[in-house]
């Protein structure tokens, strides 16, 4: 089978390639040229798809590349010195996981498949030399990497000072704009993730996570059904959140 | 405590005595000073002096000068690039990763415990630029990733946004200082600062949100259309917001050695009368509101590490003003700055270009520098002694340098002689003590004991009060 003949729609089909990626806007070859395009796509390597439940890498492993979800959902965690799993982010298509390695050579957390999940691994080195042929590249990386060391302290700073309704409503704000940057409904989607992942990450009991969703659906801030959730009221969403207080921007 | 007293005495001054100390001279942040740096001072010199540090294990500090600024302040003396052109940043970043990497190579076993970003306005790089930045330094150098590191970035409240805050967090930064100079809209519309109250709250509001380690606030005194009475509403703002550390720099009026001063309308400045009102001004509000008075122009929270240090000798005097004497070696990347480590000075080259051409050569930027003599290394004792210890212990000094003080001291002795018959400095046969009324002239105390000093020279310097 040629490349010609194959579904580039399908999101879990491994041999797309970056160009006819249609993530390719907010992932890594965002404001590539053409030719760069295809010089990053000689470095990526795009294997089979995760099952639910496997790992991409594990905490300790030796860093050696980064991760783009093309397809699914995974979630990062760390294992606390008690052995529990801590929960530290929830990745989309489009995002890069991984990038916790980079500082230490070694990876800072594990990363699980929430669902059948597709990854490009991106080696690390060949990106390193890559971008010093093209600048656009290596600035857009770090761009990524600036976002997501600000999205950890901002999450850090929610967990150390929130209530609980305010760390689930930033979550479900957070989410929102992640789908909206995709095309897809910032007030109706899937959580691909369980309660329980969702009290861990943000530092709450599964009786929490939901109670505040039955009060936020009593209030009529939103509606649930299992996972399928809607935003009936973004605007007083943001408001619970504070988002003001935690990504104002200039 | 006795700054109190420090700050009262000289309040009963006559004019006479005040005129005879305001006069130009340097702030001690090193000795010798920077004016007398040596132009063939090279590259070569400073690989030799570190290949010959190598078996030294003490942690090392790392000082990064970045020149951009967006808008010209005109009271700044700083070396620096004013520009809205942003594609200037990317050659600026490629040639500091090079001396990175060529310092790297130097020094890198040694451990980095002390950072400080400086400018120019290091927040004029973007969040992608901070990181990448951080990026190199990390691959170059080995960071200090445990809490006693203290990792410092100058920002500007009208170039940072919140997230920026998180972001620096994020990139092991632990102390922020901010440049206030004055809340007073007049004053700051004279300087072309404006930035506005509500802006610096919200900002200190995010940065104790973040759990930084230690806010530090810069002030000026003796900027045009300043007063006791216009100061004393900066003040109630300055106390509201709580900073760890207050520095409150003396304005030098130097017009025909920094072209943005000449903006400056010299008829709306303070006079010297004046200026020592503000600075006693300052310091009795800080004081009545709990802060230690460190020396100079410092005061800091009685529980701050340099309010510690100072009291248990470990104060030192480098580049970044007062600091604890966590590394004694600070290494100066970026355009004009200094480095300081094996009894040597050296400064980079000032401008961008000349900076850049050093580097494509693959050649350290060095324009000059020094090697301490044995009699510059016993100078900088006494000088940082008195002005971090307020005193030398002179059978020490004897001790460690093999001299008999007072023959050895003689001119410098006779130098003091006046500043001890107006009680600023009591010299006895064991000890010279800085008296509290001293302690704000501590300036002309050391200039009593720099031997590269001439008339000439100290005319470049700001004045003293």
């Amino acid at each position: 089978m040629t490349l010609g003949q194959t579904d580039q729609r399908c999101p879990h089909n491994y041999q797309v390639s970056c160009g006819n990626c249609r993530l390719n806007s907010i992932c890594l070859p965002i404001a590539l040229e053409t030719v760069e395009i295809e010089q990053l796509d000689d470095i990526i390597q795009r294997g089979k798809p995760l099952r639910k439940g496997e790992h991409i890498f594990r905490e300790n492993e030796v860093f050696g590349s980064v991760y783009a979800v093309r397809s699914g959902s995974l979630k990062a965690y760390r294992i606390t010195g008690d052995g529990k799993e801590q929960v530290t982010g929830f990745y989309f298509p489009g995002e890069i996981l991984g990038m916790d390695g980079i500082g230490r050579n070694r990876h800072a957390s594990s990363a699980k498949a929430l669902e059948t999940a597709a990854i490009c691994e991106i080696p690390f080195e060949r990106l390193g030399d890559l971008s010093t042929a093209i600048p656009t590249l290596q600035r857009h990386f770090f761009q990524l990497m600036s976002q997501e060391i600000a999205y950890d302290q901002e999450l850090i700073t929610l967990l150390s000072k929130n209530s609980a309704e305010e760390r689930i409503a930033a979550l479900l704000v957070s989410l929102s704009a992640r789908f909206s940057l995709r095309k897809l409904s910032p007030t109706h989607f899937r959580l691909p993730m369980s309660r329980t992942d969702i009290g861990n990450y943000l530092g709450l009991t599964v009786e929490t996570v939901s109670r505040v969703f039955s009060r936020f659906q009593k209030t009529g801030l939103l509606s649930v059904d299992n996972k399928e959730l809607a935003i009936l009221d973004p605007e007083r969403l943001r408001t619970t959140a504070g988002i003001r207080v935690t990504t104002e921007s200039r | 405590m006795s700054t109190t007293t420090a700050i009262q005495a000289t309040s009963h001054w006559d004019t006479h005595l005040l005129k005879k100390y305001d006069m130009p001279g340097p702030r001690y942040t090193s000795y010798p000073t920077a004016n007398v740096f040596d132009k063939n001072f090279d590259a070569g010199d400073y690989r030799a002096l570190a290949a010959k540090t190598h078996a030294n294990i003490s942690p090392l500090s790392l000082y990064v000068h970045i020149p951009f600024c967006e808008n010209i302040c005109y009271y700044c003396a700083c070396n620096k690039v004013v520009t809205r052109k942003r594609h200037l940043v990317r050659p600026f970043l490629d040639h500091l990763e090079q001396e990175l990497e060529l310092r790297g190579a130097l020094h890198k076993k040694r451990r980095v415990t002390q950072l400080h970003f400086g400018g120019g306005t290091p927040t004029y790089l973007d969040p992608a630029e901070l990181t990448e930045l951080m990026h190199h330094i990390g691959t170059h150098f080995n960071l200090d990733n445990t809490e006693a590191r203290e990792f410092s970035i100058e920002i500007d409240p009208r170039t940072i946004s919140k997230s920026t805050v998180a972001l620096l967090k994020g990139l092991n930064f632990n102390r922020i200082s901010i440049g206030i100079q004055d809340f007073d809209p007049l004053v700051q519309r004279a300087v072309n600062r404006l930035q506005s109250y509500e802006m610096v709250k919200g900002l200190t509001h995010a940065i104790r949100r973040h759990n930084y380690r230690s806010l530090s606030f810069d002030l000026i005194y003796g900027l045009p259309m300043q007063s006791v009475a216009s100061y004393a509403d900066t003040m109630d703002k300055v106390i509201e917001l709580q900073p760890d550390r207050i520095a409150c720099y003396n304005y030098a009026h130097l017009p025909e050695r920094f072209s943005s001063q000449r903006a400056i309308d010299r008829l709306q400045l303070p006079n010297g009368g004046e200026k020592l009102a503000m600075f006693q001004y300052i310091g009795e509000r800080l004081l009545a509101a709990g802060y230690d008075y460190i020396g100079m122009d410092h005061f800091v929270r009685p529980d701050d590490e340099l309010a510690i240090a100072r009291k248990d000798g470990r104060l030192q005097r480098n580049f970044q003003g007062y600091s604890t004497c966590l590394a004694p070696d600070l290494i100066g990347l970026g355009p004009s700055a200094i480095s300081q480590f094996n009894g040597s000075y050296s400064q980079n080259h000032k401008d961008l270009e000349t900076y850049y051409q050093a580097l494509d050569e693959n050649d350290l930027p060095i324009a000059n520098g020094c090697t301490m003599s044995q009699e510059d290394h016993l100078r900088r004792k006494v000088i940082m002694n008195l002005a971090c210890q307020l005193r030398v212990d002179i059978p020490a000094i004897e001790q460690e340098f093999g001299i008999v003080f007072t023959s050895h001291f003689k001119k410098s002795l006779i130098n003091l002689e006046p500043l001890s018959e107006d009680g600023l400095v009591i010299v006895g046969p064991d000890e010279i003590l800085v008296t509290q009324a001293g302690r704000m002239l501590i300036r002309n105390i050391c200039m009593a004991f720099d031997a590269h000093l001439t008339e000439q020279s100290q005319q470049r310097f700001s004045r003293t009060i």
